[in-house]
């Protein structure tokens, strides 16, 4: 599902939703206070990202990335703009609704895997799932093991967290944000914490399951997986600098 | 390597969070000021034998406690004897029997004054290791009979009876009104064995007697030094069962139903008997207290660990030796311990001094507190508190400084996350929350029970009106009211003694301001002499298989004047004395119980003996009364006896009787009646312990309810450590975990869903650990029974009442915390650390 209605320019100021759009930020700020220091984390950000679209967000540290990404997930919520997720507004939602959402729609990867370390792998992918009512625990198993299955860890699937590689770690991680179905999934340095084998492992998955459809949205420093997006976001000071199509996305090349 | 660095780095943690320190410091001053005062108090008062001089420790040789009245008894003389003589294990001994004597003085005739005395073996001075200031001790030769009467007197009555006479010794005072050579003054405080003013040599009689008799002595002993008191007590055990084989029957009332009789006791413990129980199960509370404290102190320390993990990380990739960390763990226990310690000594001070202040209370009537209860902190106490402090700074040191040592810092250090250590801080953490659910729920409901059982044992009701009552001791004066049991003589001395009773009944009751006169050897509220009574057609096999009574002598027309009321039959009358049937009067109980159809009127009972002549045919006496129920003995008693049976006062006519006074006006001016009213009967006659029938009532119960106060206090601060611990507990393994709540939050979980995550663990604690601090406090109150009655209302309460409180503290302990990481933007918890 590739779109190309979106014009790349430098400064995105779409208002309108073609219906294609998945993530529509508008006018997005988000100060954070502390002690007497404001800090202006995301200073006016514009945004529409498309279903399908595999979307990394470069930057220098400190500009913002992490926060960018943390509102997109609804794991915080803006100091002011509105956010529209596949057509519904969600900037003003209560506590429970956005988990609700969170569990439904978003898949998080996070740099320090952030596996529950007194849950085993199938339970740690499970985990989302026992928060939804309308999925019993047939559907679940299978869910789990399909998702396993993805990232090749249905062999470890009664280990603990502490019993597996930084890479498999992740591997767990990968599957328990896709095991879903989310409509976007959002990954914070998912190499970050990873060797270059093991990276390579990820960034592959990821290409994966952007090839199988999945919309993506990944923070990173690093050039080369930057690179393997569709789409680069660069994020300066709180504001995107840039946004452009890599028309010959590096995954293919590998 | 120089640790003044950590030194300083540990007092600007300290400094930095002022309210944490003050909170650890006041924890542990607590903890530590509630075990300094709970020892000295328990050694002086029981467990720190009386050495008085010496060093082999004094014991107090007496017969088989009364469990049923809580009385202690004396030893025939007969049966000291042979003690003295077959007993080749005592080192000293010697007997007294302590009693009270009117003091005067022969010269002016003025006022006499009771003091408490004793009639006492001559070598008490030398047993005790003190010599007199002036004059001498008592001498071998001043038992003789035809002797001349001597007196050593106490300091106090020098000083303040005498004014200090200097040429006091060899002077002549009135001793119950007979002339008494003063030859010698006791320094001040000596007050051996008990509370004596005043000794006076026992009678030669008492001491080599020939017979069995009714008297009863105590004996003061000291074992040779190669024996061992345990062994002592086996020894005495086997002369025990000789000896009470060999009683003849008119004494066989001097063992009691297990054949005990004769019995070996600290000095000191024997005087508390009947409040060991109560004693043991402060220490036990208090010790709890103390572990729950350090539980505290540790938790609380644990807690900083955790927030400064990250420094110790970096402390450890530095390359700190091992005990270089430990210590630095350590020196912020040693600080707050040591801190707490001095501040503890201040506590336990104050608690010590207001202690003696109660007893002082406690003993103001009666003026019977033995002279070592006095509580002060003593070298021990001292030692106790440095150890109470290392001990304390291990514990509470120990916990952080295991945590500090066996985190995962690479973990930290790699990914500037906690790492994975869950399960073993998480197993800790909650065996903290069960233990102090445990231990707070032993405390108070302990405390719970006790305090309630003393309250409702305070509003027992006696079946008597004390409203406007004063009651008061009579004592007559054995030279004008001699008893003498030669048959010619008891008649009339029983009858001149009932007369002075009566006489006084009647000039008191002309008096306005008094509306009645009850004697009675013992007032309701009070304990007495309890037996078993036989009802005539349905004698029991075995005689202790009849029913049981308590056993009052009483005057004619008492009843109303205490609020008691005949229900059948009539009083006691004129006629009775004379009456060829002996009369007796008995309790609605009995009544009710034995005589339901209400025929009890004429039916004959009498006492029954363990071994009784086998052809008695006499001793029966004719119910001519039945009187509302009353109850004997403190309700906090357990063998209180719910009959009671009624002697008529004028076939008897004891010597020393209770009385109790209902007047109207002021208690002041019907205690100065009484006094004038004596006077004019017979003014050698002495009355004490003027006190208001309230005060009669609460009198064995002022150490209970007062300890039941120490225990409150426990209980608040139990509260207290318990809502804080768990709170600190729940909240640092909260904050453990906020990254995986963050974790659950960004992977949809909802705030609810997180809440009952972390309540249904707490439930869990609940449940283990209320289910075994119930268990472990059923099983210490009960170890409490033979002291007092428990009743229901105080089960109910501790065990529904604290429980629940217990459920509260430690729901709204985690609740507070939980709420407060749940309340988290999940992008912050996710990054917390
Ligand atoms: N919870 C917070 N409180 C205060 N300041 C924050 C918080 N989170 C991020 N910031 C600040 O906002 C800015 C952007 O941070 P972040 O989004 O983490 O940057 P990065 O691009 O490195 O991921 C930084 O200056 C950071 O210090
Ligand atoms: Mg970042």
């Amino acid at each position: 599902m590739k779109n190309n209605n979106i014009t790349n320019t430098i400064k995105t100021n779409h208002t309108d939703n073609n219906g294609q759009a998945l993530v529509l930020l508008k006018d997005i700020k988000k100060v954070f206070f502390t002690d007497d220091v404001e800090t202006h984390a995301i200073n006016d950000i514009n945004l529409i990202i498309n279903k399908g679209e595999y979307l990394s967000i470069t930057g220098p540290s400190g500009c913002g990335k992490s926060t960018l990404l943390s509102l997109l997930g609804l794991l915080d919520t803006s100091s002011s703009g509105s956010y529209t997720l596949a057509g519904h507004d969600v900037s003003d939602l209560n506590r429970d609704e956005r988990s609700a959402i969170r569990n439904k729609e978003i898949g998080f990867i996070f740099q320090a895997f952030n596996l529950i370390s007194d849950l085993t792998v199938a339970e740690n992918v499970e985990l989302p799932l026992t928060y939804r009512s309308d999925i019993n625990s047939e559907q679940r198993a299978k869910m789990v093991k399909s998702a396993l299955e993805k990232v090749d860890m249905l062999h470890r699937a009664h280990h603990f967290p502490s019993q597996l590689s930084g890479g498999q770690q992740q591997r767990v991680a990968v599957a328990r944000a896709i095991s879903a179905k989310p409509a976007i999934i959002l990954a914070d340095e998912p190499t970050g914490n990873l060797d270059s084998k093991n990276a390579q492992i990820v960034m592959a998955l990821l290409d994966q399951l952007h090839q199988e459809g999945a919309t993506i949205c990944m923070v990173t420093h690093d050039p080369r997986s930057a690179a393997r997006a569709e789409r680069m976001i660069e994020v300066f000071d709180g504001k995107i600098v840039a946004d452009q199509r890599t028309e010959t996305p590096t995954a293919i090349a590998v | 390597m120089s640790i003044t660095l950590d030194i300083k780095y540990a007092a600007r943690l300290l400094h930095k969070k002022p309210v944490f320190t003050a909170l650890t410091i006041f924890i542990v001053a607590i903890g530590l000021g509630l075990t300094l005062y709970t020892y000295s108090l328990l050694s002086n008062l029981v467990f720190k034998p009386l050495l008085l001089n010496k060093d082999t420790p004094i014991i107090s040789i007496e017969a088989e406690f009364n469990q049923s009245h809580l009385f202690r008894i004396g030893i025939d003389p007969h049966d000291l004897l042979t003690i003295r003589n077959e007993m080749d294990s005592i080192d000293e001994l010697g007997v007294y029997q302590e009693r009270t004597s009117l003091i005067g003085n022969t010269q002016n005739n003025s006022v006499t004054r009771k003091y408490n005395s004793v009639n006492i073996e001559w070598n008490v001075f030398d047993f005790a290791g003190v010599k007199p200031i002036m004059g001498r001790g008592l001498k071998a030769e001043d038992h003789f009979e035809g002797a001349e009467p001597v007196i050593v007197l106490g300091y106090d009555i020098w000083q303040h009876y005498f004014m200090a006479e200097e040429d006091i010794v060899g002077s002549v005072v009135l001793a119950d009104a007979i002339p008494t050579r003063v030859v010698g003054i006791m320094p001040q405080g000596f007050a051996f064995p008990m509370t004596a003013q005043a000794w006076l040599p026992i009678k030669q009689e008492l001491l080599s007697p020939t017979d069995w008799s009714r008297d009863g002595l105590f004996a003061y002993a000291r074992l040779k030094k190669e024996v061992p008191f345990e062994v002592f007590q086996q020894e005495l055990a086997l002369l025990n069962k000789k000896v009470v084989k060999s009683l003849p029957d008119n004494v066989r009332w001097r063992m009691d139903d297990f054949e005990g009789y004769l019995r070996a006791v600290p000095y000191k413990k024997a005087n508390i008997t009947q409040f060991y129980s109560i004693f043991i199960t402060m220490a036990v509370v208090v010790l709890l207290i103390l572990l729950l404290a350090c539980i505290n102190v540790g938790n609380l320390l644990l807690a900083r660990v955790n927030e400064r993990f990250k420094e110790v990380a970096i402390r450890v990739a530095l390359g700190v030796p091992r005990n270089r960390l430990i210590l630095q763990m350590l020196l912020e226990s040693i600080f707050i311990c040591t801190v707490g310690g001095f501040l503890s000594v201040l506590i336990a001070g104050w608690g010590l001094e207001l202690s003696n202040t109660v007893f002082e209370q406690m003993y103001m009537a009666t003026e019977q507190k033995p002279f070592w209860w006095q509580v002060s902190l003593d070298a021990d106490a001292i030692l106790l508190l440095i150890a109470s402090v290392i001990a304390m700074i291990a514990i509470t040191g120990f916990i952080p400084a295991w945590r500090a040592l066996s985190g995962d810092f690479n973990a930290v250090l790699r990914d500037g996350t906690r790492g994975s250590q869950g399960k073993k801080a998480a197993r800790a953490s909650q065996i903290l929350v069960i233990s102090e659910i445990l231990l707070s729920c032993v405390v108070l409901v302990i405390a719970t029970i006790l305090l309630s059982t003393s309250y409702s044992a305070g509003q027992a009701d006696y079946g008597v009106d004390t409203n406007n009552r004063i009651t008061a001791t009579i004592e007559l004066p054995v030279v004008d009211y001699p008893i003498r049991e030669e048959g010619e003589f008891e008649l009339a001395d029983t009858l001149k003694r009932t007369a002075f009773y009566y006489q006084l009944k009647d000039s008191l009751e002309q008096m306005p301001n008094i509306e009645g006169v009850a004697f009675m050897s013992q007032l309701p509220g009070t304990g007495a002499g309890a037996s078993y009574f036989e009802i005539e057609g349905r004698v029991a096999a075995v005689y202790n298989e009849n029913p049981y009574s308590n056993n009052e002598v009483v005057s004619r027309d008492a009843w109303q004047a205490i609020g008691m009321r005949v229900i059948q039959g009539r009083d006691f009358s004129l006629d009775d004395i004379s009456a060829e049937v002996d009369t007796i009067i008995i309790n609605e109980s009995i009544s009710n119980d034995f005589f339901p159809d209400g025929d009890a009127i004429g039916q004959r009972v009498r006492r029954a003996f363990r071994n009784p002549d086998p052809d008695r045919e006499g001793g029966w006496q004719t119910i001519v009364g039945v009187v509302s129920d009353t109850y004997h003995g403190s309700a906090m008693r357990t063998s209180s006896e719910q009959y009671s049976s009624y002697f008529m006062l004028d076939h008897i006519g004891y010597s020393s009787i209770d009385v109790a006074i209902h007047y109207n006006g002021s208690q002041a001016e019907a205690e100065k009646s009484l006094q004038h009213a004596i006077n004019q009967v017979n003014n050698n006659a002495t009355v004490y312990n003027i006190q208001s029938y309230d005060e009669l009532i609460s009198q064995p119960m002022i150490l209970v309810s007062a300890i039941s106060k120490v225990f409150l206090l426990c209980g608040v601060i139990a509260v207290f450590l318990a809502a804080s611990g768990i709170y600190a507990v729940a909240a640092n393994s909260i904050s453990q975990r906020t990254q995986e709540i963050g974790v659950r939050r960004a992977l949809g979980a909802s705030d609810s869903k997180v809440m009952q995550l972390f309540m249904k663990k707490a439930l869990w604690q609940l449940i283990i650990g209320l289910s075994i601090g119930i268990t472990l406090s059923l099983w210490v109150v009960n170890q409490m029974t033979d002291t007092m009655v428990i009743n229901q209302a105080s089960y109910l309460v501790g065990l529904i009442a604290i429980p629940l409180l217990i459920i509260i503290i430690v729901l709204v302990a985690t609740y507070v915390p939980t709420r407060k990481v749940v309340l988290m933007e999940p992008s912050d918890a996710l990054h917390h650390d």
